[in-house]
């Protein structure tokens, strides 16, 4: 397994930056009303980066969501966790809305939680967007990008 | 003329901006290392270990520390932690000492610990492992994070992803 290699050893603190993404540009979510009361949340996962399929969680609000149907992922034997599958590239999973209104506003928020091929994971996040279904019969709406994470407190 | 008088503004202005870039770029390296050197933070905590109990990370003070944050649900980290067992196993008697602090709930690091019969100390560091360790220099938060500290409390290395063994020696075999 490759190091990142940030080192900073005895003060020759000029060593190179990882070449890292941030978490939530690694896994940038998005989300748009296909009817009233479906959304379509899609992952798209930068090159090198995978997501565990079984950290996915999705909730809706105001409303439950009924429960999505995650595509299978590539199968891998975890040694401690047993079978676990991953996805690469992008994830796109149907959320059947219940009780949703036509035409309103719904907050779509996302887990996740995905590591990198250089040898490091990322902390789970939850990616938030907020989005109008269509009305009855309607047009489905365009994909809504999650907000960039707020700038942490140290950085 | 007015081109001369032009060119010389602009060489003013050139230098004037590489100085101020200068000093700017000064200033970050200049935070970049005390926040690096300074291991008081890390050696002032106290976080609970697998059985509940309070473990002030200042009780290994004057040995060679290495840190290491991680977590199970990080397979790089699983991967590198026999290779710390092995390090601490062979150099305890001489001062050095591993400390993982997991980003991770009791129940799952016991059953890890229990199973790769770890030799040094797990504490529960939680999410907020995660804030602590972006204080040492770890931008985005990712695992696994090593920190190495002297003997005197001082952060001399840290290091986002799995360390080379070799080059972990070579650190500690300078400070022990």
């Amino acid at each position: 397994m490759m190091a990142v290699g940030v080192v900073l050893a005895h003060g020759s603190a000029a060593a190179a930056e990882p070449k890292l993404l941030p978490n939530e540009r690694a896994f940038a979510f998005s989300a748009r009303g296909v009817d009233e009361r479906t959304v379509e949340a899609r992952f798209v996962i930068a090159d090198g980066y995978y997501l565990y399929r079984d950290r996915i969680k999705f909730t809706v609000e105001p409303g439950t969501l009924g429960t999505p149907s995650l595509p299978p992922g590539k199968v891998k034997e975890d040694q401690f966790f047993g079978k676990v599958e991953t996805y690469r590239n992008q994830v796109v999973v149907k959320l059947p809305l219940e009780a949703a209104a036509p035409g309103s506003a719904v907050t779509v928020s996302a887990d996740s939680q995905g590591c990198a091929d250089l040898g490091v994971c990322y902390p789970p996040q939850i990616q938030k967007v907020t989005l109008t279904l269509p009305a009855v019969g309607g047009r489905p709406g365009m994909a809504v990008e999650a907000a960039p994470a707020k700038k942490p407190l140290f950085n | 003329m007015s081109s001369n008088r032009w060119m010389g503004a602009g060489l003013i202005a050139a230098g004037v901006l590489a100085l101020v870039a200068g000093l700017l770029w000064r200033q970050l390296e200049a935070d970049k290392r005390s926040a690096l050197l300074d291991g008081t933070t890390l050696l002032a905590l106290a976080l609970p270990d697998v059985q509940g109990k309070d473990q002030p990370i200042g009780q290994w003070k004057g040995k060679v520390l290495v840190v290491n944050f991680w977590a199970t649900w990080c397979e790089p980290c699983r991967e590198e932690m026999p290779r710390f067992m092995s390090l601490q196993e062979e150099l305890g008697a001489n001062g050095l000492q591993f400390v993982g602090i997991a980003v991770d709930q009791p129940d799952k690091v016991l059953r890890f610990a229990n199973e790769i019969h770890l030799n040094y100390p797990a504490l529960i560091g939680g999410y907020g492992a995660i804030e602590l360790s972006k204080t040492l220099g770890n931008q985005f938060g990712a695992l696994p994070f090593t920190v190495v500290v002297d003997r005197a409390g001082g952060v001399v290395l840290t290091q986002l992803g799995p360390i080379n063994e070799a080059k972990l020696r070579s650190i500690i075999g300078q400070l022990i």
